[in-house]
């Protein structure tokens, strides 16, 4: 491949940089999607029981499908609420916090109010997502009106989520057995459960705010520079605010999917979050710096991520490498992101 | 007097104030035998901070600290049988190379620090449960004593973890203060592009500051894990948050540059007499998480330093 880059001038012109990253987390996703059924092909053979490559795999099967559909719709939510703020170039490192608080907060009021979906407990879900609206906010205002860097203000404000849940639960687990709400796990459409279908819907909102309206443009405009962005008339504190309330809903959505698939609300239901969906969102080629990407990098983001702590699990590989595996990867994937020439030095 | 000229002397009139407030609620606070015990028994938090005031300094950050401390922990107890006493050569060598690695990704690879730090936490912790088969091990109480009883006990009514503690703040101190590294850190810390202009070799200094940095936390999870006669791959949970806040609230601010090794002693002894407060106070244990969250917001705001952030706060 080096070699046609360097003779043909077309390939070289097709092959740009920008077009790699561009395509590269397809590419890397579809190379999982091929690779771990071919692990299991050659397990199968070592133990002498053979299986037709791809059309007999465990993995590559849509029953696998859905499990890796289910474990990653909350992860899909919380990386797509991130993903807008990793857009204009700021992180937040808030969403455990703010997923468990909206778990816990849904839990109580949806109990409170006769537990069921068919009667006035639905209005819990709006409830849950004010909450983290209300959260979001608080974070983007500790950022802004502070001037504190939004890593720290966010790490700080998730401490405080996760030590306000705490609070509320006193450690306790809080179950939600409502057969209506917990019917986004149960039934299933397509062999796919409900929430899936929630999450993609979410998702494709999520595009309409991000390519759709003047919100989402002015997160690319402050990612991409923001004193140009401020020149140019924008309130970009506003904007800031606005995307850090934004990502808040996003994180209760996660939170309510997240109760949904187990059933229980407690401190540790956002366990986790934190690193998986920043993973997820600059794997899926949204750069660290701003300006580029979006939500359909995060869905193959998320995806790449799922599929890997999936694919390890199908194919044997004990569940204490997943971490480690995460970790170079997302080092890796900052990596591929940064163009050094643009990039004096990192703190 | 403004509120520029009152901030080197602000973490002091914090300690004192809490200090007073605290012990007028409870005389009994200032008890010196209770006083002692309370200091020493937060001695591996301490050395981690010691460590973590380095990453700030420079104005980066390890939030790998905790994850690194936990892997220690598992370490020295699965290998204490082996190596007895030596088993702390190999933590301490441990913890300077994740650092060390740590600091080379974001020196020579650009990756800002809280990401490459996240990441090499969560190789740590990868580890960690690998060596412990995700189990909580014990030490053997023979060897434990026979190897690192030395670290716990009195000598002359003063605890021994306070000598430790105070042998490597020692260290930290002559390393800042005295040596050209130190001298070198500080301009880092101070103004990244400048150092590097007067031909400072900027990214040997960083990675350096941070294998410090991991090789603190280390130390800090062998104390914890020969106090608690125990490793596993949880078991220092909850110290990143304590860490951080003790050295900001120290008056190192974000932004590096200022304050120091000694600021992190002030910072460490505030976050001792806040949680005591808690404890007199009988604030819940559950509530704790939640007041530090919000002493570190407070802290991070007095001490940060808006000139440096170029009017640009990402």
């Amino acid at each position: 491949m080096a070699d046609t880059m360097a003779n043909a001038t077309p390939a070289a012109r097709f092959l740009t940089r920008d077009r790699i990253i561009k395509w590269a987390p397809l590419l890397v996703l579809g190379v999982l999607i091929l690779l771990f059924p071919f692990f299991e092909w050659l397990e199968d053979i070592r133990a002498g029981e053979a299986h037709a490559y791809l059309i007999d795999s465990r993995f590559f099967s849509i029953r696998n499908a859905a499990r890796i559909g289910i474990a990653a719709a909350p992860a899909l939510m919380v990386a797509v609420g991130v993903t807008f703020i990793i857009i204009m170039g700021s992180i937040d490192l808030s969403m455990e916090g703010t997923v468990s608080v909206c778990a816990v907060i849904f839990a109580f009021a949806f109990l409170a109010w006769s537990g069921t979906v068919l009667s006035w407990a639905w209005l819990a879900i709006p409830a849950a997502m004010l909450v983290g609206a209300a959260m979001g906010f608080i974070n983007g205002l500790v950022h802004v009106k502070l001037k504190i860097p939004s890593f720290m203000a966010s790490l700080a404000m998730g401490f405080v989520g996760t030590g306000l849940a705490l609070l509320l639960t006193g450690g306790d687990r809080t179950r939600v057995e409502d057969p209506i709400f917990r019917s986004l796990l149960t039934e299933r459409w397509l062999n796919f459960p409900v929430m899936v279908y929630v999450a993609f819907a979410f998702l494709l909102i999520a595009w309409f705010i991000q390519s759709r309206t003047t919100l989402g443009r002015n997160f690319y405009a402050v990612g991409g520079g923001e004193e140009l962005a401020h020149a140019s008339g924008l309130n970009v504190e506003r904007v800031r605010l606005m995307g850090f309330t934004l990502a808040g809903v996003f994180f209760a959505v996660g939170a309510l999917l997240a109760v949904g698939r187990i059933g229980i609300a407690e401190t540790a239901t956002g366990n986790n979050f934190m690193f998986v969906s920043i993973t997820a969102v600059v794997v899926g080629g949204t750069a660290l710096w701003g300006g580029i990407g979006g939500v359909w990098n995060t869905l193959v983001g998320v995806l790449i991520v799922s599929v890997i702590n999936n694919g390890m699990v199908v194919i044997g590989l004990p569940a204490y490498v997943q971490d480690a595996v995460l970790g170079i990867l997302v080092i890796l994937a900052v990596v591929l992101s940064t163009d050094r020439r643009s990039v004096s030095f990192v703190k | 007097m403004t509120l520029e000229t009152l901030k080197p002397y602000l973490p002091w009139i914090t300690l004192f104030v809490l200090a007073g407030i605290v012990g007028a609620a409870n005389p009994a606070f200032f008890n010196p035998v209770g006083l002692v015990a309370l200091v020493a028994d937060i001695t591996p938090l301490f050395i981690m901070a010691l460590g973590m005031t380095f990453a700030i300094y420079i104005g980066g950050i390890d939030l790998s600290v905790q994850q690194m401390a936990n892997l220690v922990t598992v370490i020295a107890t699965v290998y204490l049988a082996q190596f007895g006493i030596g088993v702390a050569f190999v933590c301490v060598i441990v913890g300077f190379l994740f650092g060390a690695i740590s600091g080379f990704i974001t020196t020579r690879l650009y990756v800002p620090s809280f990401v490459s730090t996240l990441a090499m936490g969560f190789v740590a912790l990868s580890g960690a449960k690998f060596l412990s088969g995700e189990r909580a091990l014990s030490m053997d109480a023979t060897l434990r004593d026979q190897s690192f009883g030395w670290m716990f006990g009195n000598t002359a009514g003063v605890p021994h973890e306070l000598i430790i503690a105070g042998v490597l703040l020692f260290i930290a101190w002559f390393l800042q203060k005295r040596t050209t590294f130190g001298r070198a850190l500080k301009a880092v810390g101070s103004g990244e592009l400048a150092a590097v202009a007067s031909g400072l070799n900027v990214d040997r200094i960083k990675i350096l500051a941070f294998a410090i940095s991991g090789m603190f936390a280390a130390i800090a999870g062998l104390m914890f894990s020969v106090k608690l006669s125990g490793g596993d791959a949880n078991l220092a949970n909850g110290f990143l948050l304590l860490a951080i806040v003790a050295v900001l609230v120290g008056g190192t601010p974000l932004t590096g540059g200022v304050g120091g090794v000694v600021n992190t002693v002030i910072g460490t002894l505030i976050v001792v007499v806040i949680r005591a407060g808690m404890v007199y106070l009988e604030i819940d244990a559950t509530q704790q998480q939640m007041v530090f969250g919000i002493v570190l917001i407070a802290a991070i705001a007095l001490t940060i330093d808006r000139s440096k952030l170029r009017g640009v706060v990402k």
